[in-house]
């Protein structure tokens, strides 16, 4: 076990700051030119060093640029380049360079939350056919079958105008824009960096829901800890809420492996040393830099139109199975975030406000209050953070704090992180055991293509949502506002 | 997982396990062999593959500026995706012709993807770059290589 003060791990040396906050020390022989932070108690910790995880934080502290430190959030696993949970800023007056590696391979991926006038009391014994009607209309799985084709034309300006073309091409419904980050829309989107490859395996899946940890879920909530937030986010006891977690599909992941191939070159070119090739990076000034800014926040333009269709078809079908409009339902937005992107932001260093290129890669970005780019009804309260639970589990609301802004660039915790492999889960849980016993004794419906991969996202190879949460809230990265108990399931 | 050929005293490829993906190693007596294996091997990580019968076929012929095999390895298993997500196609017999660090070509023979019949195992988002490798064991001479797929 660690230690408390100074302890070495890996190599590494790890100073404990306090309960919930770790230094990886900054080693100039390595290469680093900051050190690390990991928000994590001993425990999650000690399963950091264990996958070899805090190298990952070491490498990203080398990448030129980097200001204050190579952050890690609680839900820290192991990556690819940059590791699950990594924030990092970089600074273009410094050098400062963007990485596909400290975005993902799944651009944008994703939370949109839609809450609802109902609560458990209209859905009781209604579960199965309520997710009945929403499998049939959600298309998952394969992309193609049932998801909407787009000609090239709105493609491009899906691309270009995000959530704001698909409102044209008459989804969702008005003021939807307004609780997606960014409105729905990144700037600086630019469709002619955005390969063939990618347009063509984007244009058969806009609204569809995708495989691996994505899911469509219908929740209650099963606890406030927060009345004033949850006053201002909409949400009450016993209410029912809709769950969409999923990404910017194969159009995201061509985007990532076009880009690393670049940034390969871009890396020698501009002398880049990286010690990982998924950690190839370019000067955010350079032309490399701004190509994949460009294409990436195409991809993110995509993920929240994929997230928004997909919630225009659970509206559609809620809608047909209750007689009433969803304006009636209250099926209105909470709020959309993603949890794999980088972005430019504003924030104070040394006393100055700086603009700076902020990667997340599995982590969520959780302001303060009094942001104006929030929703008005929430600028008192802070930005709402969705959490999506492993399958079966809770999930959370919660909401960015003042100190996330000085503790982390404004990030928090984005979902439980992988404890155990997908290869083991396989071997191990049986996923139609699994599934039964999700719906005898937990009471969960459960509509899953594959039991297999029903298997690799077993709650029990997951880390304890509860306490990566805690841990956020104890660090002061964000505050919980409700927790969120899953009713049915459609697991991609 | 894996398969195992009569005559062959290896694997022509089985899942390794990664913290939170998914690899593959594989292996061949040639370069062709090696890259054949890793287009099937992908695919049963897909797909049920024992279900996939071999009703068409497809010529294809892939040229890179890859300094490597490696590289080279990355180009054609996106390739493959693609065909599967794009075109809806799964293969389970994968003839490779020719291997050279400037392309690759060979024949591909699967069929389309019916719902009925295939079962979608993992969807695979990309391979990835990470414990990428390929070798040639000095005293067997056979050819091994390990990748890691983002799911």
């Amino acid at each position: 076990m660690i230690q408390d003060g100074d302890e070495e791990m890996n190599d590494y040396r790890i100073r404990q700051i306090n309960s919930y906050k770790w230094e990886v020390e900054m080693d100039a022989s390595r290469g680093m030119r900051v050190p690390g932070i990991i928000f994590s108690d001993q425990e999650l910790l000690e399963h950091a060093r264990r996958e070899n995880t805090i190298s990952q934080v070491a490498n990203v502290a080398t990448l030129p640029g980097i200001v204050k430190a190579s952050f890690a959030m609680p839900d820290i696993h192991f990556g690819y380049g940059f590791p699950i949970g990594g924030v990092a800023a970089f600074d273009p007056e410094d050098g400062g360079v963007i990485s596909p590696g400290g975005v993902g391979f799944d651009i944008s991926c994703g939370v949109r939350a839609l809450r609802s006038n109902l609560s458990l009391e209209d859905t009781k014994d209604d579960m199965e056919n309520i997710m009945s009607i929403i499998s049939y209309s959600v298309p998952r799985g394969l992309g193609g079958k049932g998801s909407t084709h787009l000609s090239v034309k709105d493609l491009e300006r899906i691309l270009s105008g995000g959530v704001k073309h698909a409102m044209k091409m008459g989804y969702g419904m008005a003021g939807d824009e307004g609780f997606i980050e960014d409105n729905g829309r990144m700037e600086g989107a630019d469709p002619a960096y955005v390969s063939q490859t990618a347009k063509k395996r984007g244009s058969g899946q806009l609204g569809t829901l995708g495989s691996g940890n994505h899911f469509l879920e219908i929740q209650a909530v099963d606890e406030v800890y927060d009345e004033d937030a949850a006053d201002a986010f909409g949400l009450f006891k016993g209410q029912i809420i809709i769950m969409v977690h999923s990404g910017s599909r194969g159009l995201g992941h061509q985007v990532c492996s076009d880009y690393i191939k670049v940034m390969q070159k871009a890396s020698d070119r501009y002398k880049i040393h990286i010690s990982d090739r998924q950690l190839a990076a370019a000067p955010l000034d350079s032309p490399e830099g701004k190509r994949y800014y460009g294409a990436m926040a195409c991809a993110a333009n995509f993920a929240m139109a994929n997230r928004h269709c997909l919630a225009h078809r659970v509206r559609q079908a809620l809608e047909k199975h209750m007689g009433s409009s969803a304006e009636k339902l209250g099926l209105y937005t909470l709020y959309d975030i993603s949890h794999n992107i980088a972005r430019w932001e504003i924030h104070e260093v040394n006393g100055s406000k700086k603009r700076l290129c902020v990667h997340r890669k599995g982590a969520t970005r959780a302001f303060g209050p009094g942001g104006s780019h929030l929703p008005q009804g929430y600028m008192h309260i802070g930005q709402p953070v969705i959490i999506p639970g492993d399958m079966g589990t809770y999930s959370f609301i919660l909401a960015g704090t003042e100190m996330a802004m000085t503790q982390s660039f404004g990030s928090t915790c984005h979902g439980a992180g992988r404890m155990m492999s997908r290869t083991r889960a396989k071997k191990t849980i049986n996923g139609s055991q699994l599934k039964l016993d999700l719906e005898r004794k937990k009471g969960i419906v459960v509509v899953a293509d594959s039991l297999k991969g029903l298997a690799e996202e077993a709650p029990q190879a997951y880390k304890d949502i509860e306490s990566v949460v805690n841990i956020s809230t104890m660090a002061g990265l964000s505050r919980k506002v409700a927790r969120l108990r899953p009713l049915g399931v459609i697991k991609g | 997982m894996g398969e195992k050929d009569q005559g062959k005293t290896y694997r022509k490829y089985e899942e390794i396990e990664h913290p939170s993906d998914i690899g593959l190693r594989f292996r061949g007596d040639s370069l062709e062999e090696l890259f054949a294996n890793a287009g099937v091997g992908m695919f049963s990580l897909i797909i049920d593959i024992g279900s996939v019968e071999t009703i068409r076929d497809m010529d294809i012929r892939l040229s890179s500026e890859s300094s490597s095999y490696e590289d080279l390895l990355i180009l054609w298993l996106e390739k493959l995706l693609y065909y599967f997500e794009v075109e809806h196609m799964a293969f389970s017999r994968i003839r490779v012709k020719k291997v050279e660090k400037s392309g690759i070509s060979a024949v591909l023979y699967g069929e389309k993807i019916d719902s009925k019949r295939h079962s979608i195992l993992d969807s695979i988002k990309a391979p990835t770059y990470s414990m990428l490798s390929i070798s040639r064991d000095p005293g067997s001479r056979t050819w091994e290589g390990t990748i890691i797929f983002d799911v």
